[in-house]
């Protein structure tokens, strides 16, 4: 397949960086082993760069490796090496979750390198998957014109357009321009769609019962591997509510009740802070929609206090703030 | 009552007949258990070294070395530290004379007392970690084993006097003529009259003889790694050293996996292992 | 060995006549996953997929189960599992995967649990035609249509599914069903032979030889030092894998009244050793990824001359960072 030019271009920045000095390691995206899918890579050095790809199944979002670079860890040994500085290559949304880990503490400001990509959508797997029937593909090639020819392991062979399959994180997005990243690689970003929060509405026309009964039927597919949790950048407590047990806020099992209070208990920690980038659904084993529920969060929070995550370094976190002017509502209205 | 006995997962119910409180922070204590049920009584024999899971129901269960002798008959004793993150040994210490728990076990392997028959022994201790240590030298200087045994020499330390568990028993391990004992502490107070020193320090001035001796040597990682190097610069064989290692455990019959270190599950083949056998599992155990 | 079939349109009802006796479980689909479900609950059997996504451990050895219940300090009755069960459509690498599991919850001290489970059900495994691209148990000691572990194995011909006895028990479960069936024809038998040779010639090969003797000594080895990297440690992989069966305790309670239950456990998971004291021997993703690795290939091997993996593929498939198990063999192969 031929290279994109935002590949060549993300290559020979990555290599830059590291001859300049600029970092000591760079986390972006390599070739998969399964097809329609890039994965997470780590490089150190000018010589790895070509390992460096960029196309339409980088839909990780890197940010949830960057606390570990930082963390300090007491045990035995006596290191008294600085911290690295550490390149990570992000999209859009990435981006704006970088901003929130940096924010919040868990990566300091001087030693991170935002290397900017425009994006133009992620294939979501599981929509390719649903469109042939719930089969995995077993192979994928794209065309010069960009299509997606698929092969499923039972023989069927079907030719997709991008967008048929991309990701509703990214059919969604408000943000595919790398704004805000030290570094920007040429290129064009997808449009935006302006039908915000779409599902989100149809959820919220839902009768309280419809929408409980909705989410317990969703949550019910859980198996509490905390898949969702892992993916999250911004779930990076070192000991999470749910596997507390002093003291212990909910069981460990896969009673319903405790399956709901972990998840409710996660998403709303996301509130002010998840970006959206839809990590999480992706990493569900179950398929659960987990989607749903955080953009739920996402647009209460834009209507309420009138802010979305990621976009500034200097503002504060909505929960961590009071205005004059907040609402009352959840007082006077419960 | 009712409980399943081939089920090795439901434990059997015993009272808290005493607690004895082990240091000046209040943070060790003895429990002194006795069984409910007459069978299980009966049925729980056990050898030094060797523990049992505490059940206490609502809280979790914890793996806990065994420190009365096998020859208390009609009781168990077993030395908990409260951690202020632990469930169970808060739960525990919060619990009175009386109240009842669950036993499940005896689990893991003992101290070789047939291999230490007729030999020397030394025992090596640090902290709290006595526990099983103290099963072992009872066993051993009760009237029907003495015999059995040459030399007894113990070197125990604490942090501090405060801090030494089971005072009444050392004391008159030290007056015995059966045992030399040598109680140290790494500070002392202005009451203290004893020795000062940390256990790897003691241990070279006590200097035992390896001549036909084993040893066993209990304590936190950390002391543990730095007496081992006097215990074999003493001439004691790997095959001749003796420890009791730790690690979280849930199921205690080497089924879960969470004490599983090399080919060896903690709970099943351990805890006690020789040093020849430490040398051999991958993962570094101090 | 006894061989018999059953037309394709009849095998539904079957499945679903057997559901009068006892339990059964089939795979059933919900979306883009297929899970061996419980019949009852409706939907159409599926016989071409290619996995279930939870293995068939988790009808055994079930995510979450009461060990006891108790009530102001004292156990209450513990009840064992006594359903009779059928399980059709597993397929073979997970039937094999159970006796890699079998083999800890037997050994000295029998899991009261498991094996009531074990012992009260039958397992009737659904060979494969077309096995995925993520697929690898010939590589392990492992086949499509694979007998290890399962009571009756059962070959897609097309227009009739043909039924093998392989134990005792499927033997006794075919006689007394035997009225639902009629003999298999040479052609019939000719046929499954050559779609279940076809099929182990489909499976995707990897380089697994030897893997436990180059492990050996490799504990400090450099290449453990990058492979764990992106790993999130999200458990996906354990939880789907079939031989896996690391367990955890927990208690629940509201005054005096709780419950003791066994659950999942994941070796990945960073409090997996944590201990009381605040000491953990496994610190890193390194030491766990690690663990888990040599785990498989190695510890369970100088203990039951086994690989503890069946190539089933589920964690390649799953993996959120494609972290790939198949990649780690080679790699191990090559760097030692």
């Amino acid at each position: 397949m031929q290279m994109s030019d935002t590949e060549t271009k993300l290559r020979q920045t990555a290599k830059e960086l590291f001859t300049d000095g600029r970092i000591d390691v760079l986390v972006g995206y390599t070739k998969g082993t399964l097809p329609l899918r890039s994965r997470p890579v780590f490089i150190t050095n000018a010589e790895e760069v070509d390992k460096l790809v960029w196309n339409a199944y980088c839909s990780n979002n890197l940010a949830v490796y960057l606390p570990r670079f930082f963390t300090v860890q007491a045990q035995r040994k006596k290191d008294e090496t600085p911290p690295p500085k550490v390149g990570i290559i992000a999209k859009g949304c990435d981006i704006r979750s970088v901003v929130g880990v940096i924010k919040e503490k868990q990566a300091p400001r001087e030693n991170v390198v935002i290397v900017g990509v425009h994006c133009a959508g992620m294939v979501d797997l599981a929509k390719v998957e649903l469109l042939m029937g719930g089969e995995r593909v077993y192979r994928s090639d794209e065309t010069p014109e960009g299509k997606l020819v698929v092969t499923t392991r039972l023989g069927k062979e079907q030719s997709i357009e991008k967008e048929q399959v991309m990701a509703d994180a990214c059919l969604d997005c408000q943000y595919p321009t790398p704004d805000g990243a030290d570094i920007i690689i040429e290129g064009t970003s997808k449009k935006v769609n302006e039908e915000l929060y779409k599902k989100v509405d149809d959820f919220e026309a839902m009768s309280a019962e419809e929408r409980w009964q909705y989410f317990e039927q969703e949550i019910s597919k859980c198996i509490r591997c905390y898949a969702c949790r892992q993916a999250c950048p911004n779930c990076y407590c070192k000991v999470c509510f749910a596997d507390q047990t002093k003291p212990k806020w909910i069981g460990a099992g896969i009673e319903l009740s405790d399956v709901m209070l972990y998840h409710i208990g996660r998403i709303f920690h996301q509130a002010g802070r998840c970006v959206e980038c839809d990590a999480c659904l992706r990493a569900c084993p179950m398929n659960i929609d987990l989607r749903t529920f955080t953009r739920k969060l996402a647009k209460d929070v834009k209507e309420l206090f009138d802010f979305t995550p990621g976009l500034s370094f200097d503002e504060p976190p909505p929960l961590c703030t009071f205005k004059d002017d907040d609402s009352q509502d959840f007082i006077t209205e419960p | 009552m009712t409980t399943e006995s081939s089920n090795p997962y439901t434990p059997s119910p015993v009272s808290i007949r005493k607690i004895f409180i082990e240091n000046e922070a209040k943070d060790i204590k003895t429990f002194e258990l006795v069984f409910c049920d007459e069978d299980d009584r009966q049925n729980f024999k056990f050898m030094c070294g060797q523990f049992a899971m505490l059940s206490v129901l609502g809280a979790g269960e914890s793996p806990i070395g065994i420190a009365s002798s096998p020859l208390d008959d009609d009781y168990l004793q077993f030395t908990v530290k409260q951690y202020p993150t632990g469930v169970v040994s808060s739960t525990l210490h919060s619990m009175e004379e009386g109240e009842k728990i669950g036993v499940r076990g005896p689990y893991g392997n003992s101290f070789p007392i047939d291999q230490m028959e007729g030999m020397n022994v030394v025992i090596t201790a640090g902290g709290f970690a006595f526990t099983t240590l103290r099963s072992t030298i009872r066993y051993m200087l009760s009237e029907k084993n003495r015999s059995l045994f040459e030399n007894i020499t113990v070197i125990y330390g604490a942090r501090s006097p405060g801090e030494l568990i089971y005072k009444s028993e050392l004391k008159e391990w030290e007056e015995s003529s059966d045992i030399d004992m040598y109680v140290t502490v790494d500070k002392g107070d202005e009451s203290w009259k004893g020795r000062e020193g940390f256990v790897p320090t003691v241990l070279k001035e006590v200097a035992p003889s390896s001549e036909n001796a084993v040893m066993l040597v209990c304590g936190p990682p950390i002391m543990l790694m730095f007496t081992m190097m006097p215990i074999l610069e003493l001439g004691f064989a790997p095959e001749r050293i003796f420890t009791s290692l730790e690690r979280r455990m849930t199921c205690g019959l080497g089924k879960c996996g969470r004490c599983n270190v090399g080919s060896k599950y903690v709970c099943k083949d351990g805890a006690v292992f020789a040093y020849e056998e430490i040398q051999k599992l991958p993962e570094p155990i101090f | 060995m006894k061989q018999a079939v059953i037309r394709r349109d009849a095998l539904e009802d079957f499945i679903r006549s057997i559901g009068k006796d006892c339990m059964v479980y089939a795979p059933l689909r919900e979306g883009n996953t297929v899970c061996l479900t419980e019949i009852s609950s409706g939907g159409k059997i599926e016989l071409a997929y290619a996995n279930s996504k939870v293995p068939l451990k988790s009808l055994f050895f079930p995510q979450a189960e009461t060990i006891c219940t108790f009530e102001d300090g004292e156990v209450l009755n513990v009840h064992l599992p006594d359903e009779k069960a059928v399980v059709f459509g597993s397929r073979p690498c997970d039937a094999r995967a159970l006796r890699i599991v079998d083999k800890v919850f037997s050994e000295d001290i029998t899991d009261p649990y498991y094996h009531a489970r074990r012992n009260n059900t039958l397992i009737i495994s659904l060979t494969c035609n077309d096995p995925s691209d993520t697929c690898f148990c010939t590589s392990l000691g492992g086949s499509p249509s694979g007998k290890e572990g399962s009571d009756i194995l059962v070959f897609d011909l097309g227009e009739v599914l043909l039924f093998e006895t392989v134990s005792e028990k499927g033997e006794s479960f075919m006689e007394t069903y035997s009225g639902s069936f009629q003999p298999a024809k040479k052609v019939q038998m000719k046929t499954k032979k050559d779609i279940a040779s076809m099929a182990e010639k489909k499976v995707p090969a990897i380089d697994a030889e030897a893997v436990s003797e180059r492990l050996e000594g490799s504990f400090d080895s450099p290449f453990w030092d990058e492979i764990h990297k992106t790993c999130l440690g999200c458990g996906v992989c354990t939880f789907l894998c079939p031989t896996c069966h690391c367990f955890a305790f927990d208690d629940n309670r509201v005054d005096s009244i709780g419950e003791r239950i066994r659950l999942w456990d994941c070796c990945q998971y960073p409090a997996f050793t944590l201990e009381a004291s605040g000491h953990n021997p496994r610190i890193s993703s390194r030491e766990r990824m690690r663990q888990r690795i040599m785990h498989k290939f190695s510890y369970y091997v100088k203990n039951f001359e086994e690989v503890a993996c069946v190539g089933c593929g589920r964690c390649v498939e799953n993996c959120p960072i494609n972290l790939d198990l198949r990649e780690i063999v080679t790699i191990i192969k090559e760097e030692s």
